[in-house]
């Protein structure tokens, strides 16, 4: 019988649901399992709900999923928000000092200071979290040791008492839950022969700039980004980035443009209205023909708007942001390997082809943890484009070219000088308003496009590829939708997936070809407006017969895009 | 030796000075046949090579005492145009590397310092100079000019303060004496003037000083001291404007500039000392070095600036260990 659970644990911020994901999710796929965690917080750092769900199977997963077979509380109100989503064969495990009441009818099993820590109960409320990942594992009758190893991982640095409390913790848990038979069984998954990785989409990101060859990060906090500066900061002292925190958005973007004008590969990044504040400094970046990756972490706005929620709403602010046609590429990977890949490539390109190059993301695409392989993290070249030797001729930093990228030199490598100006310039950099020059010059800028264009593609398609029907998406999308067509197929219903993970310059050719042959076309974003469709259309005529969106703040379920698919049609 | 200047027109205001250190022999010769000039000789560079493109500043204008005595420092300094950054942000002041020959980025208004601290990160062999207004410096950009006290970056902030927005055409400027009738404001500007160097000396600047248009040859010097100085050094310039500013004049500033380091109990390692000087303003103006005191610097907090600028590091990331965080 196929294996698919979905754990959801849930608690007031502060009393360790983060903490105890990890190590639960790192045990279940260390011993075999496909793993797949999904967080949803509130902004705020106590009190609150929050909870984190962890998906497992025996074959790979693409999502997550509505229902929900075991349920760890941590509260009464996570029992309260929870319980109706509890699938038949479902069970709770309860923390017993904060919950006082359980549904009858849905087998439970209590968890108690004295029952965990019999000699030193009052030390529980730090190892609670643990035991109840233990009585998981004693549900699933998989091996304990696991467990154990990460909890030391995790909890080592905060002393060997702690460490020793929630060990024992979890024994304990394993051996209250493994004491009854509740009918489930991982019985034919094995440890898989070469480790896998449990990887966010963010952190995935942080590697491919590193590999990439990232040197410089500015940034200012703020929710979904900062989970992405954070990754690279902690690896930055053993891989030497400069990582600055900025003053502003204003700033962040400025420092970086001023490092990677000097020569430095660089990256900065934000969320929400902090892309407004970077409006301005993309525009000088595209203007001076400054390499620079900037990834864009979107919530739902308009303003403040869900900070800590998920949403896909950027995408036409990000493709049009600032004045005057300023040339651009838009991305937006859909799992963390491509998150990996797409990011090493942006830094690739921002240096070819002299532009910025906007990542999008968002919360639940930089904050959810696959499983991956580490064959899908593949070494990646670092390409700087770089004119190197004497220049031929007296150096113009600006030379008109057929392809429109002009050899690009730094300051200080040579007699030759760099001038670059948010004006517009001559070929040697300087202000000029010579209105013949700023015509050439503009279309100079705009060509590059042409050859990027070229370069473009990313396309991911899935299902049966004569079926009429296809679900178009871009970004974090990808997992649930892919997992729609699936269900589909499994229904009896043929489908097609098509995702787009590079929308700007839009890959028109690579588009339509994909969509050749599909008599249906349905669109499904994480906005209220239909971004990418109204793009699809602009860019290729092509007319979706179907929208599937949500803008509520949580993330799409395949579920969820079966019931809109089957209102729709 | 000989030296063989070629003129700057031809050659796109690029100069070669001293190469063979830097150089090997078939570079040299290279660079030779492309008709660059070299100049083997020890004598003071000159001060065409520094020459930019033709000016649009009004005639009379403050910014070109301030040019020339820029010139005529980094001359005196020994220092190239290849190993010079001037930054700026927008505004008359900001066009100030243009009609000079160096690395330029000319950015946006009120930026100049978050691309000159990017630049001197990724690249500290260069010297950055960031030129700004005071409507860039003080107006638009305050936060940064705020955040740049505390990061001490090694570079210079030049700040042209003409008192007035001159490239917008006469409306108050941050520093505009209260109560002064402009376009903008036909009844008086309602505000006092910022007190920017006493805010730069109240925030722990390593280095701050004043200049005046009306005293070139002091100027001079204080551009020099701005460059060597280790640490931020925050150089405000009166600069008149002579079309839009009818007030603060050439005449005005010349009977109220005094050069501060010639006054007895000249004190500029003192804060007290210095914040009073950076308070003094009405009949007596001081110009001069005001604060100084060394601090660590941004650049040596960074642990990756051990290994060397950023931009002649080749990074090697190595995979396998890159995901082992992650099994």
């Amino acid at each position: 019988m196929p294996v698919d659970l979905n754990i959801l644990i849930g608690g007031a911020a502060g009393q360790g649901v983060h903490s105890i994901t990890l190590p639960l999710a790192k045990a279940l796929m260390r011993q075999g399992c496909w793993v797949l965690t999904v967080q949803s917080y509130e902004s705020r750092i106590r009190g609150g709900h929050l909870f984190n769900q962890v998906r497992l199977a025996d074959r790979r997963l693409s999502s997550s999923r509505e229902g929900v077979d075991l349920l760890i509380a941590l509260n009464q109100e996570t029992v309260d928000l929870h319980t109706p989503e509890i699938l038949s064969q479902g069970l709770i495990i309860y923390d017993a000092s904060e919950v006082k009441e359980v549904p009858g009818g849905v087998p439970s099993l209590a968890l108690t200071p004295e029952n965990l820590l019999p000699g030193a109960a009052d030390k529980a409320e730090i190892a609670l979290n643990a035991g109840a990942c233990g009585a998981v594992l004693g549900f699933l009758k998989v091996p304990l040791a696991p467990l154990l190893t990460l909890l030391q991982e995790t909890f080592g640095d905060k002393g060997g008492e702690v460490v020793e409390w929630n060990v024992q913790a979890a024994t304990r848990g394993y051996e209250l839950a493994a004491a009854q038979d509740y009918g489930f069984s991982l019985a034919g998954i094995k440890p898989p022969p070469e480790p896998r990785l449990l990887i966010s989409g963010h952190e995935a990101m942080a590697l491919g700039a590193l590999a990439g060859g990232l040197q410089f990060i500015s940034g200012y906090p703020m929710t979904p980004w900062t989970s992405l500066l954070n990754a690279v900061a902690q690896r930055a002292p053993r891989h030497n980035v400069v990582v600055e925190q900025a003053e502003d958005e204003i700033a962040a973007i400025n420092l970086a443009i001023g490092a990677s004008y000097a020569g430095a590969r660089s990256l900065t990044g934000t969320s929400g209205g902090g892309f407004c504040l970077m409006t301005e400094g993309l525009g000088l970046a595209c203007m001076t023909e400054t390499p620079l990756v900037i990834v864009m972490s979107m919530r739902p706005g308009p303003s403040t708007g869900l900070p800590t929620r998920t949403g896909q709403g950027d995408l036409s602010f990000v493709l049009f942001a600032g004045q005057g046609d300023a040339p651009r590429a838009v991305l937006a990977p859909g799992t963390p390997a491509q998150g990996f890949a797409l990011t090493a490539k942006a830094l690739n390109w921002a240096d070819r082809y002299q532009l910025p190059v906007i990542i999008l993301t968002d919360q639940y695409f930089g904050d959810t943890q696959f499983t991956h392989l580490p064959g899908e993290f593949p070494e990646v070249q670092v390409d700087r484009a770089l004119a190197t030797g004497p220049a031929a001729a007296p150096y113009e930093r600006y030379a008109y070219t057929p392809d429109g990228v002009s050899p690009r030199r730094l300051p200080g490598f040579g007699p030759e000088l760099v001038v670059a100006d948010s004006d517009e310039h001559t070929p040697d950099g300087h202000l000029t308003e010579d209105l013949a020059v700023r015509a050439r010059m503009h279309r100079k800028r705009l060509r590059k496009l042409q050859g990027l264009v070229q370069e473009m593609g990313g396309i991911t398609t899935a299902g049966d590829p004569d079926a009429p029907l296809a679900l178009i998406c871009w970004g974090s999308s990808l997992g649930p939708v892919k997992e729609a067509v699936a269900l589909l197929g499994a229904g009896g219903t043929p489908a097609r997936l098509v995702h787009l993970s590079e929308l700007w310059p839009f890959p028109v050719e690579a588009v339509a070809a994909a969509l050749k042959g599909s008599k249906k076309l349905v669109m499904a974003e994480m906005n209220a407006t239909g971004q990418l469709n109204r793009l699809l259309r602009q860019e290729t005529g092509i007319k979706t017969d179907h929208l599937v969106l949500k803008d509520d703040g949580a993330p799409f379920t395949p579920e969820y895009i079966l019931r809109g698919l089957a209102a729709a049609i | 030796m000989t030296a063989r200047l070629l003129p700057r027109n031809i050659f796109s205001g690029v100069w070669l000075r001293r190469y063979k250190p830097f150089l090997n022999k078939t570079d040299v010769l290279n660079y030779e046949a492309l008709g660059y000039g070299f100049l083997y000789e020890d004598a003071m560079l000159p001060i065409e090579l520094y020459a930019g493109i033709k000016s649009a500043w009004c005639p009379g204008c403050g910014n070109f005492v301030l040019l020339q005595a820029f010139k005529q420092a980094l001359r005196e300094l020994d220092l190239r145009p290849q190993d010079l950054v001037v930054v700026s942000g927008i505004g008359q002041s900001s066009k100030f590397p243009h009609y000079l020959s160096c690395n330029t980025f000319n950015g946006i208004h009120g930026r100049t310092l978050p691309v000159g601290t990017g630049v001197r990160l990724a690249n500290p062999d260069l010297k950055v100079v960031c030129v700004a207004g005071d409507g860039d410096c003080y107006g638009e950009g305050g936060n940064h000019l705020l955040a740049a006290m505390r990061r001490n970056v090694d570079l210079t902030l030049v700040v042209h303060n003409n008192q007035v927005y001159a490239l917008t055409k006469g409306q108050a400027s941050p520093t505009t004496d209260q109560g002064q009738k402009t376009t903008l404001q036909p009844q008086g500007v309602p505000y006092t003037p910022l007190a920017a160097l006493a805010l730069a000396v109240s925030q722990g600047c390593s280095w701050v000083g004043r200049g005046s248009a009306t005293d070139p040859e002091h100027l001079k010097g204080l551009y020099q001291q701005a460059i060597t100085h280790r640490g931020l050094a925050f150089l405000e310039v009166l600069q008149p404007c002579v079309t839009f500013n009818r007030v603060n004049t050439y005449q005005w500033y010349r009977e109220r500039v005094y050069r501060v380091e010639e006054t007895p109990g000249y004190d500029p390692e003192n804060e007290l000392w210095a914040y009073q000087k950076a308070k003094e303003w009405g009949e007596r103006i001081p110009i001069g070095v005001i604060y100084r005191h060394l601090r660590p610097l941004l650049e040596e907090a960074h642990p990756a600036l051990q290994a060397g600028p950023l931009v002649r590091q080749q990074p090697q990331r190595d995979l396998p260990q890159l995901l082992a965080d992650f099994f």
